[in-house]
């Protein structure tokens, strides 16, 4: 049995693009999420420029377009969900002691197609113009007759590519919490971020391949000609705002509950005490997402459905109040009593209840279709969806990589620089946030590009563009703060916090390759927190010490996603007429296609017919490092 | 071998070895399944609406024996699947049927 395989190891860049390690893919999705962040961002500021001044001509009408639309399509699809699954790459497997998720490949594969779609959507602004439909493209507006440019075509080719990617880790990381956990996790022992990350994950299994159908009728009307939304010919433009929201509306409870966890295991760490109501948590997680498959057509008031159609989504959404409610004093309840420390992680985590509150205070306002018929299409709306995503998912993301950057990379994010991007960010969120609820209700429509002077508008247009200046300097902030936490030298204790309840802790920061020298035994509910109350300074094994089998790195990942992003370059210029008589035969004829498609099942074939056994880190090996357990 | 288990101590669903007599009984019941429906249309006398009707049927009956015996559905220790297509199913059953029905309705 003990045959060591050899294994060639990469070195520099290579060891990146090869790597089938979750702490690398993790440090991977943070750095490509990180910069599609970034790139959302400045749309977001050159928005508010155009937006500071009535009348103003900063960009024109069909580059404002572009901008809002890529702004929402990046800041989802490439920025914050990649910046999710960095965190549960990094964390879930560590959370329930193994040694990787249960698809290595396939978690490698998940990250480069979603790194190749986001670039093929970006690659839109210098081939002939972005996406201009909005991110939600409905149709006739997405449509040829409408959106003449190729842009609603890199929308729908690159985020069929990115969505692969995103479906292929939910169904990872759902196989990783099923079959993986360490020796006594029973489900209701499992941390809440992996319960939160288990409900994302089921979401992302069923609302998915909505918007993967939604995408593929789409690109077929708009490059092969089909009438899927097209009236005249028999289609119904409705089908897609069905399809979209079908998948749209889980796609926000996708967003959001992996925040939920993070903020669970953030204030109950700072507390130094267990998560208050641990069973109700799951209960109204669970509950979130059933529900939240229910309410898709909320988003669809306004479009003629009927009162009773109304009546009935209405009170579906009223109803997550419910479970949401039964979170918010769970929270609080868990700080109660406790000895609170207010780190960054923490106050991030302290922030995000209050904020996440009034986004869902609003969210129940819009849900009473009456009143939505005055809310829709305006900046009320707007802020509503700025509440929960930036005030609720984006301030969980920064309490999160404040809790585990130690963890990541071994070194501590600046307290100081820290509390400073926190007062920063938050002040800055709310000047721009909270005064678009007025400018709505005072009947600013959203998507307009500039707007008359003297309606009552001007101020507070201003005040928003200062504030979303001042979101600005908190990233910049924070982005000098992990500059800084480089030149520190790598290896803070394991248990950084010194209140670490979860596997994770158990564990040297950063963790070695395999995790877990021996696979610990679970005990109970935060299992490292039961063994330190006990008196143990480490997790009981659960195994001897043995040869540990360890997947090899491939650069097939990488070169599929290099196929299918050919395919779809090459898939979406079809018709053009280039003026040059070798590239329109190559493109008519689908060549390019075909050569990208190639190279995507060639390495399909390739990875089918070479077993590939990986290799094995004998006992010695793990000693010689010198590595507790 | 177990040492080199990848996934650490998960516990493991092995299936008990049945005999073949099952997986023979469920082939040939799959195969009449079939047959029934070549032949309720070869047969074409009868009217298009029961056709319709005992081809739905037939298939029903067809996909049930496929996840319960070649899915291995009907075993111990497939909760989890068996949940997890249960969703599914209600999910996308409430989209379409819902969508549908306010669309055209």
């Amino acid at each position: 049995m003990a045959h060591a395989h050899s294994v060639k190891r990469y070195k520099g860049l290579m060891d990146w693009l090869t790597t089938v390690d979750h702490k690398k893919i993790a440090i991977l999705y943070l750095i490509a999420g990180g910069l599609f962040f970034g790139i959302g961002g400045i749309e977001a500021l050159l928005i508010r420029v155009q937006l500071a001044k009535p009348m103003n001509d900063f960009v024109t009408a069909q580059q404002f377009n572009e901008l809002i639309t890529m702004h929402g399509t990046t800041m989802i699809f490439l920025g914050v969900m990649p910046i999710i699954f960095a965190l549960m790459n990094a964390v879930i497997p560590l959370q329930i002691g193994a040694r990787d998720v249960a698809f290595p490949f396939l978690n490698s594969l998940g990250f480069w197609t979603f790194l190749f779609g986001g670039l093929l959507l970006n690659l839109s602004w210098i081939m002939g113009g972005a996406p201009d439909a909005g991110w939600t493209s409905y149709t006739p507006l997405s449509s040829t007759d409408y959106s003449t440019t190729h842009g609603v075509d890199f929308y729908t080719i690159g985020l069929q590519i990115a969505g692969l990617g995103t479906l292929i880790g939910g169904i990872n990381f759902l196989a990783t919490i099923i079959t993986m956990r360490a020796p006594g996790m029973s489900f209701m022992r499992m941390p809440m971020f992996t319960w939160t990350t288990f409900v994302t994950s089921t979401m992302i299994l069923f609302a998915f391949p909505a918007i993967t159908v939604g995408l593929v009728l789409l690109s077929f009307d708009r490059i092969l000609g089909a009438n899927f939304f097209n009236p005249s010919m028999g289609g119904n433009p409705v089908l897609w705002q069905h399809i979209f929201w079908i998948f749209g509306h889980p796609e926000v409870y996708i967003l959001i509950l992996p925040a939920f966890g993070i903020i669970s295991e953030v204030v109950s760490t700072f507390s130094r005490k267990r998560l208050f109501g641990y069973s109700s948590m799951v209960f109204a997680t669970i509950l979130i997402a059933f529900l939240g498959f229910m309410v898709w057509a909320h988003h669809m008031f306004t479009t003629g459905m009927g009162p009773v159609a109304n009546a009935l989504f209405s009170i579906a959404t009223m109803l997550i109040a419910v479970p949401t409610g039964i979170k918010i004093f769970n929270w609080l309840f868990t700080m109660w009593g406790g000895q609170i420390r207010f780190t960054t992680a923490n106050l991030f985590a302290s922030g995000f209840i209050p904020t996440f509150v009034m986004g869902g205070v609003t969210g129940v306002m819009l849900a009473s279709a009456p009143a939505d018929y005055q809310y829709h299409d305006t900046y009320f709306v707007v802020a509503h969806f700025h509440y929960v995503i930036v005030g609720g998912l984006v301030l969980g993301l920064f309490a999160g990589l404040h809790y585990w950057w130690p963890k990541m990379f071994g070194r501590v994010l600046n307290e100081k620089l820290g509390k400073l991007e926190f007062w920063t960010f938050i002040i800055g969120f709310h000047l721009t946030f909270f005064v678009q609820h007025f400018l709505g209700l005072l009947g600013m429509q959203r998507r307009v590009f500039t707007y008359l002077p003297n309606q009552g508008f001007d101020l507070l247009n201003l005040v928003s563009t200062v504030g979303a200046f001042l979101m600005g300097v908190g990233v910049i902030v924070f982005l000098i703060n992990v500059v800084i936490s480089f030149k520190q030298p790598k290896g803070v204790d394991g248990d950084v916090w010194e209140d670490g309840r979860t596997l994770e802790w158990a564990i040297p920061s950063p963790p070695p390759e395999y995790n877990f020298k021996q696979t610990p035994l679970v005990r109970g509910i935060d299992a490292f927190w039961k063994e330190k109350m006990a008196g143990n300074k480490e997790m009981t094994p659960a195994e001897p010490v043995g040869p540990i089998h360890m997947p090899s790195p491939t650069i097939l990942p990488f070169v599929m996603s290099v196929g299918l992003f050919i395919a779809g370059l090459g898939f979406m210029f079809t018709k053009d007429d280039f003026g040059n008589g070798l590239l329109n035969f190559l493109f008519s004829n689908y060549i390019i296609t075909g050569i990208g498609l190639a190279i995507t099942f060639g390495s399909m074939l390739l990875r089918s017919l070479f077993d590939d056994h990986g290799w094995h880190i004998e006992p010695d090996e793990l000693n010689d490092k010198g590595v507790k357990a | 071998m177990t040492s080199h288990d990848s996934n650490g101590g998960a516990v493991k669903h092995r299936h008990r070895q049945e005999g073949p007599q099952k997986h023979i009984v469920a082939f040939i019941f799959s195969i009449i399944l079939t047959l029934i429906a070549f032949a309720a249309v070869a047969a074409g006398g009868v009217n298009t609406a029961f056709t319709v009707l005992l081809l739905l049927v037939m298939a029903v009956l067809q996909v049930l024996v496929q996840l319960g015996y070649w899915m291995h559905m009907k075993d111990k220790g497939h909760m989890i699947p068996i949940v997890f297509m249960a969703g599914g199913f209600f999910v996308a059953g409430t989209a379409i049927i819902a969508a549908l029905y306010w669309m055209w309705w």
